[in-house]
Formats: C-alpha cells, sequence, structure tokens
C-alpha cells in the first residue's frame, strides 16, 4: 500500500495549537464565537469551519495528573467507512485520491443524509454547514501535498510531534519511536496504524484522551469505558479528599 | 522531509505542470476538489520575520499579482535556523496582522481625560512625542545624585518594549534611551 501517511507522536506533543491555527490559516477559515468552557480547549469542538481541534484532558490526581493533548482531525481511513455509506447515495460526493490516499468531501455532500455519514465515521469526524448542508473536514491539504508541500499542520508544528511523509517510511519511523516509547510507557499503542493514514502514538491508554481516539467497537453504549474510568477516577479523588 | 526553499519558490511552476497534467483527460475525479493550489499561483515569495515575540522565527511571504498585490499566504521559512518552517499558533496567524479590516492604518490620538479618538497625522504624532520627550527630560533630568556623584541619568521616564523589533533595532533604540539617561528599559524578551 502506497501513499501518504501522518504519524503524530502524542509524547511529543504540548498543546501549543499551531497546528490548528495554522489549518485555519491555510484553509482562511472564519473564527468561532466560543465562551469559557473551563478548559484551554478551545473551540470545545470541532465543526464546519475548525476542522483540526486540539483536544486537552485533565485525568488522574496528585503523583499521577495527566494532562494529555490530542491534536485531533480526520484519519483519512485506508478504507474510508464514511466513503462506503455515501458511495451509494450520491457518487463522487466523498473522494478518495488515489495518488496520496487523502479522502476529500465535495459540495455534492450536501446530497447526502449527515447522520449516516458522520455515524459512519469511527473517529466521529464529518461536521456540517446548517446553512448550506454541505460537510467538511480535514482533506490532508491535499493542494499542498499533491505540489509537493507538506500539509500545514505539519509543516508548522514546532515539537516534531507532526510527522507527514510517504506511507512506508512513516511507518517505519513510527514503530521504531513506538518501540522507545514502550520502554518508559508500558501502556503506549500505536493508535489503528493498519486501517489509518493519521497514526497516533499515545503514551498512555487511548481512551484516556478521547473516547474517538481510537476505533472501538465497544465504544458504543450507555456507558462507554471512558465514562467508566472517569467515574472510577472521580470516586478515587474523593477518597483521597 | 522539509521543503527547501529553492522548492517552495518552484512552487508556482509545478502548479502550472499539474494543470497541464489535467487536461490529458485522466479520472481526476478524485483530486479536482481540492489539488489546485491556485491560492499560490502568480504570487511572489519573499522572506520575513515574526514581529510576535523575541524568538524572531524566519518567514515565507507569498504575495498576490507577482509581489503587487496583498498578502495571500505567510508560513514558516525552512532555511530559517531558527525555526526552520515551524511557527506557533500565534505565528501561525500572523497573515491576519496586514490581511486584517480590524487594522488600524492611521494615527489615532487620545487627549488626557478625553474619551474621543482624533486621528492625526504621523508628522503631528512624532512632533508631539518629541516635544513631551523633551519637556519631561529638561524638568526632571538628575545630574548629580544627593552625595554629589555624577550620575546624569532621567528616572522620570521608562521604555517597555518591544518584540516586534529586530537586534539591530534594539540596539539602535536602547542607545538613544541611554543617551537620554534612561535607567529602566525592559524589553518583552524578559517579560
Amino acid at each position: 500500500m502506497s501513499g501518504k501517511t501522518f504519524f503524530v507522536d502524542l509524547s511529543r506533543c504540548t498543546a501549543c495549537r499551531g497546528c490548528q491555527i495554522a489549518c485555519k490559516q491555510w484553509k482562511q477559515l472564519p473564527a468561532e464565537q466560543t465562551k469559557n468552557t473551563g478548559s484551554h480547549q478551545n473551540p470545545p469542538d470541532m465543526s464546519f469551519v475548525t476542522l483540526k481541534v486540539v483536544r486537552m484532558k485533565e485525568v488522574g490526581s496528585r503523583d499521577d495528573f495527566k494532562w494529555l493533548f490530542l491534536p485531533d482531525q480526520c484519519r483519512h481511513c485506508v478504507e474510508p467507512p464514511c466513503k462506503d455509506a455515501a458511495d451509494s447515495i450520491v457518487k463522487d460526493a466523498i473522494t478518495q485520491d488515489k495518488a496520496t490516499g487523502a479522502v476529500v468531501f465535495t459540495e455534492k455532500t450536501k446530497g447526502l443524509p449527515f447522520d449516516v455519514v458522520r455515524g459512519a465515521c469511527p473517529y466521529d469526524i464529518p461536521r456540517q454547514d446548517p446553512a448550506t448542508k454541505v460537510m467538511s473536514k480535514c482533506d490532508m491539504c491535499n493542494d499542498r501535498v499533491t505540489a509537493g508541500m507538506l500539509p500545514a499542520c505539519v509543516k508548522t508544528c514546532p515539537t516534531g510531534a507532526m510527522n507527514f511523509g510517504e506511507r512506508d517510511e512513516m511507518l517505519a519511523m513510527a514503530k521504531k519511536r513506538f518501540e522507545a516509547l514502550k520502554q518508559t510507557n508500558p501502556k503506549a499503542v500505536l493508535v489503528d496504524w493498519e486501517q489509518v493514514r493519521v497514526v497516533f502514538l499515545t503514551e498512555h491508554e487511548p481512551r484516556l484522551y478521547h473516547a474517538t481516539l481510537m476505533a472501538d467497537a465497544d465504544s458504543a453504549g450507555p456507558v462507554t469505558r471512558f465514562a467508566a474510568l472517569d467515574a472510577v477516577l472521580g470516586l478515587r479523588n474523593q477518597a483521597r479528599g | 522531509m522539509s521543503l527547501e526553499r529553492r522548492e517552495f519558490l518552484k512552487l508556482s511552476a509545478a502548479t502550472v505542470a499539474f494543470t497541464a497534467f489535467g487536461g490529458l483527460g485522466l479520472d481526476l475525479t478524485t483530486v479536482q476538489a481540492a489539488a489546485d493550489l491556485s491560492k499560490l499561483k502568480g504570487s511572489k515569495q519573499t522572506t520575513s520575520v515574526c514581529c510576535y515575540c523575541s524568538v524572531g522565527c524566519g518567514l515565507i511571504v507569498s504575495t498576490g499579482l507577482e509581489g503587487k498585490g496583498r498578502a495571500v499566504n505567510v508560513e514558516g521559512d525552512p532555511d530559517h535556523p531558527i525555526n526552520e518552517g515551524s511557527l506557533c499558533p500565534k505565528g501561525a496567524s500572523i497573515w491576519q496582522l496586514t490581511e486584517n479590516d480590524k487594522r488600524i492604518t492611521k494615527v489615532l490620538y487620545r487627549a488626557p481625560n478625553s474619551d474621543k479618538w482624533q486621528v492625526k497625522s504621523y508628522e503631528w504624532a512624532l512632533d508631539e512625542i518629541a516635544k513631551r520627550v523633551k519637556k519631561v527630560r529638561d524638568a526632571a533630568f538628575i545630574a548629580k545624585d544627593a552625595k554629589g556623584q555624577t550620575v546624569n541619568r532621567l528616572e522620570a521616564i521608562a521604555s517597555v518594549g518591544s518584540a516586534a523589533m529586530d537586534n539591530e533595532e534594539c540596539w539602535i533604540y536602547q542607545q538613544m534611551l541611554r543617551a537620554l539617561g534612561l535607567t529602566y528599559i525592559e524589553h518583552q524578551a524578559r517579560i
């Protein structure tokens, strides 16, 4: 399998949000009216005009307190389920670049049922413009990549967390770093690396970062593992008082 | 996998080549949505330095109409030794420093105790600053301290700033301040 791939080393991410801003800047997407939610994560979620958001999560307390950062974006699945879902409804509404592997939403997505497309995504990425009904998400900066440039988010990353290149090179880099990180972080995971073109390397259990960091069938249901863990941590925090 | 500046400057040529490729009747429906680098087409690339903090990251500014138009994109300069192409979120947003309808383009003056801004000329503003600096310096200059030692200092004016100046500008600026006798000189790099 060829094409391009991102390797995102979360152990190097400082949540500076350079990637989030570089994405907006390159695509000239407008700012959003937001409010203080008690977190530095801002805006609170992705939207039609915010294709990338750095998620921040505080878990644990005192000695095992962790502040986890996740620059969340479309994973550009090798076999994209959103495209599978869309193809039977409107042809070419969601396309996949043969050379790079980028999954690209076109304006024809306005003819698709939003709940179907968003529901098909294991990572909860697609967003919709309420006015035009057009859907959007990261397009891997396919214009830049096709012209030989790095995606805007990778280009701007000051810490080396975001990497981009040929898939085999990126997977080699990812596995090498994974082996090294495992020495200090036995729970490190190279998330869904066989299925996606945006490969995250976590320092801790992926669900601690965000419920949809890793695709998982058992994330559905009334109580997710994530919520259950939160409850446990909450009780423990109370006990420590 | 960093893109050298030379390659960056060749991008408009690459864009043309791609468009020609698109004319071969190949199935490009999968790429047509986003693969045209029209944003940088016909733009001229020049280098600059980010003005926001004291790190001094290098920038590549793409200006439309072969350099005669407005800035269309600003991003990190991969050849710059300080940032090697990367930018922080503030630097990554620097395009908006110039291309911004909220940008103030005229001198605005608010008189003491006034709640109104008045539009003034640059000449008026520079003259007024010079006049007031001279007035304060003449009134507050300390030639000798209480012990009779020569100190030649001015404690009534302080300077705070400025990250927007480069190393050489800072040197000239602090020379001017020292000549006035200022001792309270601070730069944003230490704030």
